[in-house]
């Protein structure tokens, strides 16, 4: 082994070491950039549910779509199988709500059904592509608001299966080509519930 | 002296190269820690990659009833695994309810469960690589459905 050789055997070993954990280096960068917004693409659905009571409890879940989409059909369990759910009442009292929704579908935009009564009101509505089923319970004390929003387009894939199923597959894919968009809001007076779609990994209240 | 060198080289490197292979994975971390009543601590770390080398030194019979116990729930554990592997940082759960903490993520390509409640606090961290070779052994040995 020459003088020269010898001398570039510590560089050598250096950069052996460095090549043998570069992997988990550049893992770890690659890692934090994708905290906070995720990459293009990427969509996620976030539940929260906080509550004003004693015990302060709070629940946050984010989850990506293509996940829930991609896991939903592993689970085989009870009613839920391949992604679809079997729900007996599709034919609800003699009322088939698959015919309903496709008379709703092929409307133009307005409001299909309003309750008022002393207990509650109740109303839905079809605007620019979306479902809204706005519920106020008058009964509590700080009158509790409902409001959930549907694209029409997830309806659509939910019952897209067959007569008395949902596919909840089919409603995720759909999701996942809809824009930022609040699917749920319930609020009451011990709690405020939340589900909504947005691009981030987080949820960042 | 030279030959000496030669030798701590050579022993170094292979140090190295064993250790970077035993770590490629990163590592499988439980920790307990129990102070209510009698006090507790367990902590156990092991390399992960050699989680699934060591179920094939199992007992056949041993992984078969592991297998019969948890092999229906295996494609849906793989499935997670294998989906949150393309989400190495992501805060998935956390839920408060008075003192009781329960929190679920990925960081560095690992799972990490954090649970914590008045005198019992447990941390468990797992790389997602891990769970879904574990879930993919278990699986062959669930009965055919």
């Amino acid at each position: 082994m020459t003088t020269r050789t010898r001398h570039l055997l510590p560089l050598i070993a250096f950069l052996a070491a460095s090549f043998l954990y570069a992997p988990l280096g550049t893992q770890a960068q690659t890692s934090s950039t994708q905290s906070g917004t995720s990459t293009y693409g990427e969509r996620w659905l976030h539940v929260r549910v906080i509550s004003t009571n004693s015990r302060g409890e709070t629940v946050r879940v984010n989850v990506p779509l293509e996940l829930a989409e991609k896991v939903l059909p592993a689970i085989d369990h009870d009613r839920l199988h391949k992604g679809k759910v079997r729900i007996g009442c599709m034919d609800c009292d003699g009322v088939d709500v698959r015919t309903i929704f496709e008379a709703v579908r092929n409307s133009k935009d307005g409001e299909f059904v309003t309750v008022q009564s002393n207990d509650a009101d109740v109303s839905v509505t079809k605007k620019d592509g979306q479902l809204l089923v706005h519920v106020h319970d008058k009964n509590k004390p700080k009158h509790s608001q409902v409001e959930v929003k549907v694209p029409m387009k997830v309806v659509e894939a939910l019952l897209s299966g067959s007569k008395d199923e949902l596919d909840l597959a089919a409603g995720l894919h759909a999701l996942r080509g809809q824009g930022d968009v609040e699917l749920v809001s319930v609020k009451d007076d011990d709690n405020t519930i939340r589900v909504w779609l947005d691009s981030k990994n987080m949820t960042t209240d | 002296m030279v030959l000496l060198g030669k030798i701590a080289l050579g022993f170094g490197a292979t140090v190295v190269l064993a250790g970077a292979y035993t770590f490629r994975e990163g590592l499988l971390r439980v920790d307990v820690d129990e102070t209510r009543g009698e006090t507790h601590h367990v902590h156990v770390w092991v390399p992960a990659a050699v989680v699934p080398m060591a179920m094939h030194f199992l007992p056949r019979d041993r992984m078969r009833e592991a297998g019969e116990r948890a092999g229906e729930f295996m494609p849906l554990v793989h499935a997670v695994a294998k989906e949150l592997q393309k989400y190495p940082e992501a805060e998935l759960v956390e839920v408060h309810d008075g003192l009781q903490y329960v929190r679920v993520r990925t960081h560095n390509g690992n799972l990490l469960i954090d649970a914590e409640e008045p005198g019992q606090t447990v941390h468990v961290s797992c790389p997602l690589a891990t769970i879904d070779d574990v879930s993919r052994e278990l699986q062959t040995f669930a009965p055919a459905s």
